[in-house]
């Protein structure tokens, strides 16, 4: 909203402040202001000039040939097509290669064969008015030569709010809401907004009926005024020039009337042009109700669309039709036009979220329903027509009002007040405010201040801050620390007793997770969206999944929620894929799975539950290099390695049965709880080859792949931690021995493993598998596992002889599996 | 002397002198006094000197072997010099060679934001707490002091759930999830992933990240929330600088505020950034709305506090200078290793 400091300056004297000490105050103490803009700028370059001589254009009947003084050296040519043009005038006079307001340069030119230089200008060119038939003809004492504006009242300083920061405040979308928030910062009068006014209705006289039982709560107030002898016409200059300042096209003094109330006062107002109002039945004199309207009822608003409505949307009607949708916009039909003699005239106060719904839903923002929106002040509705009222002989002499004030629902407004305890505005400040200040900081401001009782008053809220802005205690607290400024509150250390802060262990555990994949297994950390695009969907044929899905997407690839987050991981590996050889990357993030229950909420008798969240690592590494190595084994390590960090090292690695649909079926691993095979911490393995396929990765025909692991953080913080067992250094010297052992090809490593860990538990530090050898030279359906075993004793050097009773052992015990020792 | 052992003395120390190299050198060495060496052999001749010559030859012969021995280490000692200074030279070394090619891995730079300023929050006593992010429309809306008809919840375009729950729109409903789980005084901070239904350009994300921070105790106060910002905001932009606080409107806190800090790209001077205010907008925060205090258990008489946050984006854009607030999300190798700090 912008605020034209002119217009401030009907209510408050602020000729002693600059334009940047108000939008510095109105900033610290009010409502943010974003810019502040010099208006009348835009007509610098124009300037006065003198009509010396005027005369047919030879060519043309319509043109005029003139001789312009603008104060440059020498009259020039000036071909003009007004035909109120005329010798001696003073007007408006642009230069060649100067700009008019909308930015047209203006150039030397030859018009039917004259030659003319610059223009003379109408008031639409000069973006005053739409006038355009005639040029605008200043006053005869301007001086040629003098900028324009000398001789307009236009010149403004204007404040752009930022609206956001007054939706809570319905008081502050007129210009006289911001005069008494300066009034009271600088300790200033403030002007009544009615101030040498006559604002009295007539007693008796034509009025129009207005049926508001069907509006139910749609309509808190509905004041109504029947106007006659209206003459509809250009608004007097000062308003109009009030009116352009703040953005607001001057259309026609009845209208220009109601724009100027709405950002005056800040209460939208409508005229309705009595003559296209309907009665019932074809009765003469029209009458008017509020009601919603019916499911697919339409109507056509007055910019020319068709709505079609339903049951919320409240609608102004007249004996036969809707003529208005209530609060939003005004009917096609029933508008003030150049005809118009006699008006109707609505100002209502329509219920905030009816008018926020309906124009969220009709996709339709008006300056009145961003108002409505705000819950105004049923107060105002009659202020403004008292206002209209008094400024309407200005605009349109000889118009009147016919009869009095309609006003159905009469409204009276019910003293509201609020409990304020000093010690608790200072509790909540940190400040020693005395009684006495707190009264004179909210005094201004219209805070009625009734000393109640030791440490309390009791504070009158005026009515244009009792809607929604101003009900607790707190509220005034707000009130008083604005007025005081938050600024000046000096900063005090909060005394707080030494605890050791809590740390949510999934947080710490993810924070550990995130350095071991990225500094320990050089993998790079990616942030995918939770959702889940429909086109990856697809891609990775993840169809059939069940997905807890968004009602009000915007877009295809905000409609589902990721369940796991691999998917996620997997498009952006094969993306990078296209340029890059060598790709490793991890994720942490959640995923959600619809059909099982997560955590449930229970009130008001009433349960409800959120889907299944999961947190999961997943990391990917990708090769498409030459003969390489599949990455299978590194991510298996990176797995290992991280298990071992985070303490949890005792994990049992078996198939996993049931693999996601991204992994490969019979070549992934499952980590599991070694108490409990069935609670599955971890898998590792290749990635699906008919997901390879889909996602078209370019992988040679010999070597690189494609491998992947993911943690599931809340199965591996179930599972204990086990702590480090120190064992000091050995005293005597440790004895290794390599183990080549011959395994039918389907032996799992583990159960061999576990063999050898038999064969000497008094000895055998460590038993480690440091290769598995599949190739040529072993026998049909062999592999040879390759341990290196370690030997070692607390009280003596081991011998020859213990060595050899060791590999005695591990000859008998693995024969019994089918295996056997080599060498 | 000896007139053999006076033409062997000249003959090796001339030797030892010429020696061209250390390897020459040993040749002489073994020839002079190897096993089979000429001072080697000479002493074995010892038997055929007759008996009264014999200690003055011994002796001569031994003279001569320890004066030839201490000439061999010096000429030694001389070729180990050169030889090391010749080492020593730099050859073809090339300084600005770079070395082996090694990709570490990175974290992303809105975790390194995140880790920072949780390490300073918990420095002051704040836990680390985490929430869900599809989220009770109760904990996201109600319990904040928006309810059902609040614009509030329009203008924050709520992503809704096919199961009726939503997406949450800010970390804030965990202010209410911590005072249900922790005895007063606390304070905690919770960064996290959150949602806004809106169309998304160089500087709007649907999905953005937060860092809410919330203290509760008997008698918190706005000066306590200034100097808590103060101190930490200090830490975090690691410069000197001033905030200030002025109105601004959030539900769920009265009196609420908008905290500036002067404008990190010209020291508050005004530039464009800035809007030649001097101060950029940092983060909403306030005293926290009794209505909530009660929705979270907390009897507002008792306990007051205050709750701020913080927009990790926006701060990771300003530190590492990224333009492009689409760049964080995706996954593209190139942006991430980037960011090589630790």
């Amino acid at each position: 909203m912008l605020l034209s400091l002119k217009w401030l300056g009907r209510y408050v004297d602020l000729s002693d402040k600059s334009p940047q000490e108000i939008a510095n105050d109105l900033t610290m103490h009010t409502a943010e202001i974003e810019e502040i803009l010099p208006f009348g700028e835009q007509l610098s370059e124009i300037v006065v000039g003198e009509v010396l001589e005027c005369g047919k254009h030879p060519d043309a009947d319509k043109l005029s040939k003139t001789l312009v003084d603008f104060g440059g050296d020498e009259p020039l040519p000036v071909i003009c097509g007004a035909p109120n043009v005329a010798q001696g005038q003073k007007i408006a006079y642009i230069g060649v290669k100067k700009r008019l307001p909308d930015g047209t340069k203006i150039k030397k030119s030859k018009i039917r064969g004259e030659l003319s230089y610059g223009m003379i200008c109408s008031e639409r060119e000069l973006g005053l008015s739409d006038e355009h038939e005639g040029i605008l003809v200043l006053d005869s004492a301007a001086v040629p030569g003098r900028p324009l504006t000398d001789y307009l009242p236009i010149q403004d300083t204007l404040l752009e709010i930022d609206n956001k920061s007054i939706t809570h405040r319905p008081d502050l979308w007129g210009h006289y809401g911001f005069a008494r928030e300066l009034a009271a910062l600088y300790g200033k009068e403030l002007a009544d907004p009615l101030e040498g006014m006559n604002p009295n209705f007539p007693v008796a006289g034509e009025t129009l009926d207005v049926d508001m039982k069907r509006a139910k709560r749609g309509c808190h107030r509905y004041c109504g005024l029947v106007l006659r002898d209206i003459e509809v016409r250009q608004s007097p200059e000062w308003m109009r020039y009030l009116l352009l300042a703040v953005g607001q096209r001057p259309l026609n003094n009845i209208v220009d009337l109601t724009n100027f109330l709405l950002l005056d006062l800040g209460q939208p107002m409508h005229a309705f042009d009595m003559g296209r109002l309907k009665g019932k039945g074809g009765a003469e004199h029209p009458e008017i109700s509020v009601r919603f309207a019916s499911l697919g009822e339409t109507m056509k608003t007055l910019d020319g669309m068709e709505r079609r409505l339903g049951e919320d949307d409240l609608l102004i009607c007249d004996g036969e039709a809707p003529v208005a949708l209530a609060g939003i916009m005004g009917g096609e039909h029933s508008m003030v036009e150049a005809d118009t003699t006699s008006a109707f005239l609505e100002s209502a106060s329509f219920d905030a979220a009816t008018i926020r719904r309906s124009s969220m839903r009709l996709g339709l923002r008006s300056e009145s329903s961003t108002r409505f929106e705000k819950s105004l002040d049923p107060a105002l509705c009659e202020l403004a027509v008292q206002k209209f009222l008094a400024l309407l002989p200005e605009v349109s002499p000889g118009a009147h009002a016919t009869g009095p004030m309609t006003d159905p629902a009469a409204w009276s407004y019910e003293q509201k007040y609020v409990e304020l305890r000093p010690t608790r505005v200072n509790r909540i400040l940190g400040l020693e405010l005395s009684p006495q200040q707190i009264v004179d900081f909210l005094e201004p401001l219209g805070f009625g201040m009734d000393e109640a009782g030791e440490d309390l008053f009791r504070v009158a809220i005026p009515s244009y801050r009792a809607t929604k802005d101003v009900s607790i205690e707190e509220d005034l607290i707000e009130e008083l620390g604005r007025c005081y400024g938050y600024d000046n509150i000096p900063p005090v250390a909060p005394l707080q007793p030494v605890t050791v802060p809590y740390r949510e262990p999934e947080l710490v555990l993810t924070h550990k997770l995130k350095h071991i994949f990225a500094h320990d297994s050089d993998a790079l950390e990616a942030k995918n969206y939770t959702f889940l695009a429909d086109e990856h969907i697809e891609r990775l044929g993840l169809e059939d999944l069940p997905y807890v899905r968004v009602t009000n997407a915007i877009a295809s690839h905000l409609s589902r929620l990721q369940r796991d987050v691999m998917p996620g991981l997997l498009m952006s590996m094969a993306d990078n894929l296209r340029r890059e050889k060598f790709v490793s990357l991890f994720e942490i993030d959640k995923g959600y799975y619809p059909e099982v229950r997560g955590e449930v909420l229970e009130r008001d008798g009433v349960t409800k539950s959120l889907p299944f969240e999961v947190v999961q690592l997943v990391h990917i590494v990708a090769d498409r290099n030459q003969g390489s190595e599949h990455p299978y084994h590194r991510v298996r390590g990176h797995l290992e390695h991280a298990l071992k960090c985070i303490g949890r090292p005792q994990l049992d690695a078996i198939q996993l049965d049931a693999p996601p649909p991204w992994m490969h079926p019979g070549r992934t691993a499952a980590f599991v709880d070694p108490t409990d095979h069935s609670r599955v911490v971890a898998y590792v393995g290749d990635v699906h080859p008919k997901i390879i396929e889909r996602l078209s990765l370019d992988l040679p025909k010999k070597g690189g792949g494609v491998a992947a692991l993911m943690i599931d953080l809340r199965q591996l913080l179930a599972v204990p931690r086990q702590e480090i067992t120190y064992r000091c250094k050995p005293r005597y010297q440790d004895q290794p021995v390599d183990l080549a052992i011959l395994a039918p090809k389907e032996m799992q490593a583990a159960e061999v493993t576990r063999v050898l860990e038999g064969a000497h538990p008094r000895l055998l530090r460590e038993v480690k598998l440091f290769e598995v050898y599949r190739g040529q030279g072993l026998p049909e359906g062999k592999k040879s596992l390759n341990f290196t075993a370690v030997l070692g004793s607390d009280k003596r050097t081991l011998t020859t002889a213990d060595e050899e009773r060791f590999i005695d052992r591990v000859r008998e015990l693995v024969a019994e599996i089918g295996c056997e020792l080599r060498g | 002397m000896n007139p053999e052992l006076e033409s062997l003395r000249t003959q090796i120390t001339e030797e030892i002198h010429s020696a061209p190299d250390l390897q020459t050198l040993k040749e002489v060495e073994r020839r002079a006094l190897g096993k089979k060496g000429a001072l080697t052999a000479l002493l074995r001749q010892l038997g055929k000197v007759p008996a009264e010559e014999r200690p003055a030859f011994g002796k001569a012969v031994n003279d001569l072997k320890v004066e030839l021995t201490a000439l061999l280490i010096a000429r030694q000692e001389e070729f180990r010099k050169s030889e090391l200074e010749a080492r020593l030279t730099r050859g073809d070394f090339d300084p600005t060679e770079p070395g082996m090619p090694y990709d570490g891995g990175r974290l992303h730079p809105l975790t390194q934001v995140t880790e920072d300023l949780v390490r300073v929050f918990l420095g002051m006593g704040f836990a680390a707490l985490d929430g869900p992010n599809v989220e009770f429309e109760y904990y996201n809306f109600d319990a904040l002091n928006i309810p059902g008809d609040h614009p509030a919840r329009e203008s924050q375009d709520t992503f809704w759930l096919d199961d009726g729950n939503l997406l949450r729109t800010h970390t804030s409903p965990v202010q209410i999830r911590a005072m249900e789980k922790f005895e007063p005084p606390f304070r905690a901070i919770v960064p996290g992933r959150c949602f806004r239904n809106e169309a998304v350009d160089a500087s709007h994300e649907h999905t953005f990240y937060q860092m809410e921070g919330l203290v509760v105790d008997r008698d918190i106060s706005v000066a306590h929330l200034i100097y808590t910002m103060k101190t930490c905001l200090r830490e975090i932009m690691k410069r000197d600088l001033e905030v200030r606080l002025r109105p601004g409107f959030f539900p769920f806190v009265e009196p609420g505020f908008e905290l500036d800090v002067t404008c990190p790209f010209c020291e508050g001077k005004g530039c464009s950034v800035c809007k030649q205010t001097g101060w950029i907008e940092l983060l909403p925060c306030g005293m926290v709305h009794p209505s909530v205090l009660r929705h979270g258990g907390l009897d507002p008489e008792e306990w007051t506090g205050f709750a701020f946050g913080l927009g990790l984006q926006r701060l990771a854009m300003v530190s590492f200078g990224i333009n492009d607030i689409r760049d964080f999300t995706g996954g593209d190798v190139r942006f991430l290793s980037q960011f090589y700090h630790r």
